[in-house]
Order: C-alpha cells, then sequence, then structure tokens
C-alpha cells in the first residue's frame, strides 16, 4: 500500500527548520520552542508511519431484481491496525442508488470488524458489479494518507419491470404445436367452428344430435384447434433518442420483456433479434429457460454505432420462422432498420412496429430555423408511417407515458380494419 | 511597523490559504507569523518571553485548524467517533505544544552562553538537516510504506 506524504508535513518541517534556524541566527530560544512542536509532531509522524491493508467482505442478497426493487450488500470491513479516519465509498454504476450514507468516514479501533448495511434502490435494467469499494485513510497525525480500492464481486442482473397486458396480439397465423391459442383453420379442438353432415371416419362424440335430429341426417360439430404461435421480437438497436434518465432502447427493452413473459406463459414460442451495430438473435423456443435466455440478452443490448450497412440477409434465416409474428420496436431514426422492416414486409411476415415516439427526447428548436427544421423533420416521420400503413404494416406511435396496454389494443384495431397484403 | 506589516500579510496569506484552499499560502502564512513574532524580539530584546509555550500552542491550534479546513475530502456522512477523537488529538497536540516551548525555553535559558561554536554548529546542521528533509520528500511526494 502506498502513503502519500500531505502538503501538512512538508509546512511543518519548513516551520521547524525556519524557526531553528531562526534560534540559531538571533540567539533566541522563544523561536526554538515555537519551533520544536512542529518538529517534533512530524517527527512522529514519520516514526509511526507504517503500512495499513483494509480488507472487506461483502456479500449480497440477490443476484437478480428487478428494476426499483431493492438488494442489500453486507460489509464487514477491518484495517490490520487502528484506522482514525476511514474513508470508503462504495463505487456504484449509474442505474444502482445507494439507499445508506455513501461515502462514510468511520473510526476503527485495533482489531474491530465494523458491519455495514447498504441498501441498494435497482434504478436501471442492466448487469452490474458490486461491491466495489474506495477507501482512504489518514494517519492520526494527518501527516500521510493512503489510498486503496478493493475489487468487486459480486455481480447483480436487474431485469426490467414487467408492463401490464390484459390481451396479447394474436399472429394471423398459428403453428402446428398445441398451444392456447385458438386456430383459424378447422381441426381437433374444443372452440365450435360450423356444422357439416357426417362423413365416414367422423367419430360418434362429434355428432350433433340436436342438429341431427333437425335436419334427419347425421350432422356434427367442427371445431377450431388450439395452436402456439411464433412471436419474434425485433429490437432496433442502431440508433435511439435518449435523455439521460430515460432513452427510446429502455422503453422497449421493457416492452420486450413483458411481451416476451405474456406469451411464453400462453406456451408460444418467442424469438429476439437485436438489430443494430451488434446484431443479437435468440431463435424461437418455449419455456422458462427461454425467458431467461431473453431477458439476459435484452440486458446486453446497447447501441454501438457503427457504419455498416446491413439488411435482413445477415439475419439467420431460422431466427425468423415462416408465418410468425414479429414484434418490432424501433424509434425509426436508421434508414437500415427502416429498410429491414420493410423488407420483412415485402417477405410476408406478418409484422406489427411500436415507434419509439422521439418527440419527447428531440427538444424544438428556438431559432426560426430550427422550429422549421422540427416541423420537416416531422413530415418525414409522418410520411414514413403513411408508407408502412399503406403496405399494410399496423404502425403505432407510443409516446412517452402511454401504458403498453394502449398501444397494443392500437395494433390490433389496425388489423381488425386493415388487409393483409402480399407482396 | 514592520511587525504589523508582517503580522498583516501573515494573516492575509492564511486566510487567503483557507479561501483557496491552498497548503502552501496556508504554510507561508504560518511562517510569516512565525517571521513576526522574531521581528518583535529583535526590535525588542530583553528577557526571555514567559508566554512562548501559550504563543506556542496557539501557533500550533491555528496550523492544524488550517490544515484540517483545508484538507481534501468528500462530503460523507462521519462515524460520530471522528471527530471526537480528532478533537481529543488537537487538544493533545496543543498541550503538548505548550509543554515542549516551556521546556525548549528552560533548557534554551539554561545554556544561553555556555553552547560555544561546536553546539551552534550543530544546531545549524540540525536545521537544515530539516530543510533537506523537507527537499526529500517533496521531491518524492509518494511513500512507499512496504
Amino acid at each position: 500500500m502506498t502513503g502519500v506524504a500531505t502538503a501538512k508535513l512538508h509546512v511543518y518541517i519548513l516551520l521547524a527548520g525556519l524557526g531553528l534556524l531562526g534560534a540559531l541566527a538571533f540567539g533566541r530560544p522563544e523561536l526554538a520552542a515555537l519551533a520544536a512542536p512542529f518538529a517534533l509532531f512530524a517527527g512522529l509522524g514519520l516514526a509511526s508511519m507504517s503500512a495499513v491493508e483494509i480488507r472487506a467482505v461483502s456479500e449480497v442478497d440477490l443476484e437478480r431484481q428487478l428494476e426499483e426493487r431493492h438488494v442489500t450488500l453486507q460489509m464487514e470491513v477491518a484495517a490490520n491496525r487502528a484506522v482514525d479516519h476511514l474513508e470508503l465509498v462504495l463505487d456504484l454504476d449509474d442505474g444502482l442508488v445507494p439507499e445508506a450514507p455513501n461515502p462514510i468516514l468511520i473510526h476503527l479501533s485495533r482489531g474491530e470488524r465494523r458491519e455495514l448495511e447498504v441498501p441498494i434502490r435497482c434504478a436501471h435494467w442492466g448487469t452490474y458489479e458490486i461491491g466495489n469499494v474506495v477507501w482512504r485513510v489518514r494517519d492520526p497525525f494527518g501527516l500521510f494518507v493512503y489510498e486503496g480500492k478493493l475489487p468487486a464481486r459480486h455481480r447483480l442482473k436487474v431485469y426490467p419491470h414487467g408492463e401490464t397486458l390484459q390481451r396479447l396480439l394474436r399472429p394471423l397465423e398459428t403453428q402446428a404445436f398445441s398451444g392456447n391459442q385458438v386456430a383459424r383453420n378447422r381441426g381437433e379442438g374444443i372452440e365450435f367452428a360450423d356444422l357439416r353432415p357426417f362423413t365416414y371416419g367422423d367419430r360418434v362424440r362429434r355428432v350433433n344430435w340436436r342438429a341431427t335430429a333437425r335436419r334427419g341426417e347425421p350432422w356434427v360439430n367442427e371445431t377450431h384447434p388450439e395452436r402456439n404461435s411464433d412471436i419474434v421480437i425485433f429490437l432496433d438497436t442502431f440508433a435511439e433518442a435518449r435523455r439521460p434518465d430515460l432513452g427510446t432502447l429502455d422503453i422497449s427493452v421493457r416492452a420486450a420483456a413483458s411481451l416476451a413473459a405474456l406469451y411464453l406463459r400462453e406456451k408460444d414460442r418467442v424469438g429476439l433479434v437485436a438489430f443494430g451495430g451488434v446484431l443479437n438473435w435468440l431463435t424461437v423456443t418455449s419455456g422458462t429457460t427461454q425467458l431467461y435466455r431473453i431477458v439476459d440478452s435484452l440486458l446486453d443490448a446497447e447501441i454501438l454505432l457503427s457504419y455498416a450497412w446491413k439488411d435482413l440477409d445477415v439475419i439467420p434465416p431460422r431466427t425468423l420462422p415462416p408465418r410468425a409474428l414479429v414484434f418490432a420496436f424501433s424509434p425509426l431514426l436508421d434508414e437500415r432498420a427502416i429498410g429491414a422492416l420493410l423488407d420483412l414486409r415485402a417477405r410476408g411476415f406478418d409484422l406489427a412496429v411500436i415507434e419509439l415516439s422521439p418527440y419527447s427526447f428531440v427538444p424544438e428548436g428556438d431559432s426560426e430555423f430550427g422550429q422549421l427544421a422540427y416541423r420537416l423533420w416531422r413530415l418525414q416521420r409522418d410520411a414514413l408511417r403513411t408508407k408502412y400503413a399503406s403496405l399494410g404494416v399496423p404502425i403505432v406511435e407510443w409516446r412517452e407515458g402511454v401504458p403498453m396496454e394502449a398501444v397494443v389494443e392500437e395494433v390490433r384495431a389496425f388489423r381488425r380494419h386493415a388487409r393483409v397484403v402480399r407482396a | 511597523m514592520v511587525a504589523l506589516g508582517l503580522a498583516v500579510a501573515g494573516v492575509l496569506l492564511f486566510v487567503v490559504g483557507l479561501v483557496a484552499r491552498s497548503a502552501g499560502a496556508v504554510g507561508l502564512g504560518l511562517a510569516v507569523i512565525g517571521a513576526d513574532y522574531a521581528v518583535l524580539f529583535i526590535a525588542e530584546g530583553g528577557a526571555l518571553d514567559r508566554f512562548t509555550p501559550a504563543y506556542a500552542a496557539g501557533f500550533m491550534l491555528v496550523a492544524e485548524l488550517g490544515f484540517w479546513s483545508i484538507e481534501s475530502r468528500i462530503p460523507a456522512w462521519s462515524d460520530p467517533a471522528v471527530p471526537e477523537w480528532r478533537l481529543a488529538r488537537l487538544v493533545g497536540a496543543c498541550i503538548g505544544a505548550a509543554a515542549l516551548a516551556a521546556l525548549t525555553l528552560v533548557a534554551g535559558a539554561a545554556a544561553t552562553g555556555t553552547g560555544g561554536l561546536a553546539v551552534e554548529s550543530l544546531g545549524v546542521v540540525a536545521a537544515l538537516g530539516a530543510l533537506v528533509l523537507i527537499t526529500v520528500l517533496v521531491g518524492r511526494r509518494s511513500v512507499d510504506t512496504h
């Protein structure tokens, strides 16, 4: 450990030296008497200088937590000798907020072990290293300062908090596996679809006796089968609009995590494509493990600046299965993402675009030209939205503060009235 | 007039050092105040000053408080024991300074006229040694304690 001499030590030795020289030069013992305490103080400080070693054992009660909830970091601090003045700073990333005093200034007696408990609020989703402590010790005379760092030992995953949704958006077509969604076609199921005359091979339990009695010949019930569906969550990570506390990526990650959890609960298969500077994907699968995979993958989502032109060809084909509903979250700020979404539609995917409105993140300019540019930009975005709508793509602008329920309902309303356009 | 000028300059330097959080200015202010004390003796001469231990304690108190106020720190919650220990040390330092000054004064007065060239040379070497030590410390900045 390195101790650094403070300016006080230099000054005290200087004062002692000057005082003693003055006493000799002028023959006055008073000056020596004035200087002697400083000489003694500096001498004692130098003589008592010894290595300081601070040890801290820390423990976090949880490894995973949801946004806006708390974890508790417990630390036990000890030193190899008595420490009068120990400054401890728990070095936390921006997304974590300590809810106990930080930094703290404590006194440690010889052999004392101080237990500290720091509740930490998980303010933002992400993966964090927790337990990084920076310390500073002053010697009892204030002549030397020792500093050190105790490395982080714990990893904390903060998952985005869920958005509530009463009804999920259903894909236009279902898959072959059984699930919770009533398919549009007919087959073995529970949901009544229609009546038809009995044909050879129909099971007797399917006979509708009332209709048979009325018509005088056997009629059977037809049903819709319950099938699962494939959902691909498409995240645009090329660009985002953000201010210090919130960005469009934050909103889309929270929404994506919620949708993944809700669809997986319905036995659907869910996949993820983070399309941006770095391409990240997960093929569609169902189950709780897939939920953790998706959320862990979302925690790694970040905006990385890239000038490389990318289109749908870079995405592995199995990531986008046929007849899947592609739920795209994008602020529509990057040409590559806009082009990729249009391409998806052209390839016949069932696509729903949630446009994360960047307006609340981009202030209107003060000058006349600034305001003009802002209005033009908004007009351009309106035109883009119209283009998507004309291709049969439900596109909904998600403004800050609006619940996801309303956005999904708007997509559902669009799909009720629009027709699928096959490219 | 010189003594008054030095006193004003010393206090001003000290205050500037506190405001600017400059250890150099605080140290210079203390040195100028000390020089002012020397100038008073040169101008007035005469017998030993009986109040020197009190001055030494006061000088130490001013120096300690001055450096306490400018030391680098972060706004932190403080254990109540920390300022208590520090105040106790400060009081101890002032009492120790007064006692040591009194001892030095008595020893100095007893030795007046009995030193000779050898003792005075030893004193000069000791004082110069202190100055060399500070130069070395300033040059090294940090001291490895391993």
